[in-house]
């Protein structure tokens, strides 16, 4: 391999015009028979066919880097896919979670405002404070005992056999009642809050109106409820008369 | 009509053979995420898969130039190039495996047999050429380059050149004979 083979530039530009096809048969044939007898000229001929090789090769190999840069927003993008696969179920789920969250407070909301109105107001009434050793009422404060620890059914149970001997009793009947509605039972309230209320002079019957509006509110006995509530000089009764009435 | 050798057939094959830029640049950008996908997938990182992958596209253009990948259609060089950059994947992790595996002794051996792709020493020696020339041209100033550059890989016409390079024809023909020669000192400097 010597460097120092130089052509003139007239046998340069007939190999490379031998090279890229756009000789003449003619001139073709000569060179070609030219490059047989002359070892040195082949020996440029076969470099010059390297050198181009080389060019070109070079010349892509730095274009491929261009070619990669301009991919690699997409090829990050493209790689996250794989990640997202697992990302969008958890997203899918949420989204399901929270359709239905949206979806059943739609459903109560419409099913019942009502019945919003009451889970917002209703509260058992506190009950009477239950002190021991007064043993005439030894039953009654028993069952309070019971009403204070949200045990409905029992005090209820208990009430209503003392209720036996005593039906008027205002305080055994507007207790059962509350806790009637306590227990959701709003239609057995009703009936035992409706007798509290009959004696207008009874020391619950402020309060029963109250709770009858209440049981008759959930009970969506829309017009009951009103003017139960009308009867109570509750504060809560006032409220939740604007808010029927709006 | 900026190319020489601008023919009737249009196919991605022809494109490739005229360095075609956009040609070249759709077939790299649509193949490479497959190819890393797979790497990725198969204990690589993103510098083996650009690698190997940038590898394997040189070795498909060359073998279309050389006219040894024919195909029937268009779309089948795009499974050429996923299975050249595969074999060469699973090549890198054999020879890896090798290396972990293999007394050093044996290195030599393996060496040997890795020349033996090429057919004779003819081509080992044109290989060696070949890099050589090329790191050259890496390293050629400027103006040369740019003046190669637009000759043999983006074919342009010397009329082309000469307009963009605001020559006449002749000069730009003899500075491209001018440039060569330069090259090829160059080449035959590196290689001593």
């Amino acid at each position: 391999m010597n460097p120092n083979t130089n052509i003139t530039e007239k046998e340069f530009e007939n190999i490379e015009r031998y090279l890229s096809g756009s000789m003449s048969p003619e001139a073709r044939k000569a060179l070609e028979l030219k490059l047989k007898n002359n070892s040195a000229l082949l020996h440029y001929f076969n470099e010059h066919k390297i050198m181009q090789e080389a060019i070109e090769t070079q010349s892509l190999k730095e274009q491929l880097d261009i070619y990669h840069s301009g991919i690699s927003a997409d090829k990050t993008l493209k790689n996250n896919h794989i990640k997202v696969i697992s990302f969008p179920f958890k997203k899918m789920i949420a989204a399901a979670v929270l359709i239905i969250a949206l979806g059943s407070f739609w459903f109560f909301n419409l099913s019942s405002n009502n019945e919003k109105l009451y889970t917002q107001y209703f509260k058992a009434d506190p009950g009477l404070p239950t002190t021991m050793g007064e043993t005439n009422n030894y039953d009654f404060y028993n069952a309070m005992v019971n009403y204070k620890q949200g045990d409905y059914t029992l005090a209820i149970s208990k009430w209503e056999k003392l209720l036996n001997t005593k039906p008027k009793n205002d305080t055994l009947n507007y207790f059962i009642g509350v806790a009637h509605l306590a227990n959701k039972n709003e239609k057995k309230a009703i009936l035992y809050l409706s007798k509290v209320t009959n004696n207008t002079l009874g020391s619950f019957t402020n309060e029963a109106y109250y709770y009858l509006g209440l049981a008759h509110l959930k009970a969506d006995n829309m017009e009951l409820a009103k003017k139960n509530l009308t009867f109570s000089t509750i504060d809560n009764s006032k409220k939740i008369l604007s808010k029927l009435n709006n | 009509m900026q190319k020489r050798n601008t023919k009737n057939n249009h196919s991605v094959i022809e494109s490739i053979k005229n360095n075609d830029s956009n040609t070249l640049k759709q077939l790299y950008q649509s193949n490479y995420p497959k190819i890393e996908a797979y790497i990725l997938k198969n204990n690589g990182n993103k510098e083996h898969a650009k690698d190997i992958f940038q590898e394997a596209f040189l070795s498909v253009w060359k073998n279309v130039k050389n006219d040894k990948f024919e195909s029937q259609n268009d779309s089948a060089i795009h499974g050429y190039l996923y299975t050249i950059s595969k074999n060469k994947w699973l090549d890198y992790l054999r020879s890896q495996h090798h290396k972990k595996t293999v007394v050093v002794s044996k290195i030599n051996h393996f060496e040997a047999v890795d020349t033996n792709l090429y057919e004779n020493d003819d081509d080992i020696l044109k290989e060696k050429r070949l890099d050589s020339i090329m790191h050259a041209f890496k390293g050629l100033g400027g103006s040369c380059k740019a003046l190669l550059k637009k000759f043999y890989f983006e074919k342009k016409s010397m009329m082309i050149i000469a307009e963009e390079l605001q020559l006449d024809a002749a000069s730009t023909r003899n500075k491209k004979y001018r440039c060569m020669q330069k090259l090829r000192t160059l080449a035959s400097e590196n290689n001593k």
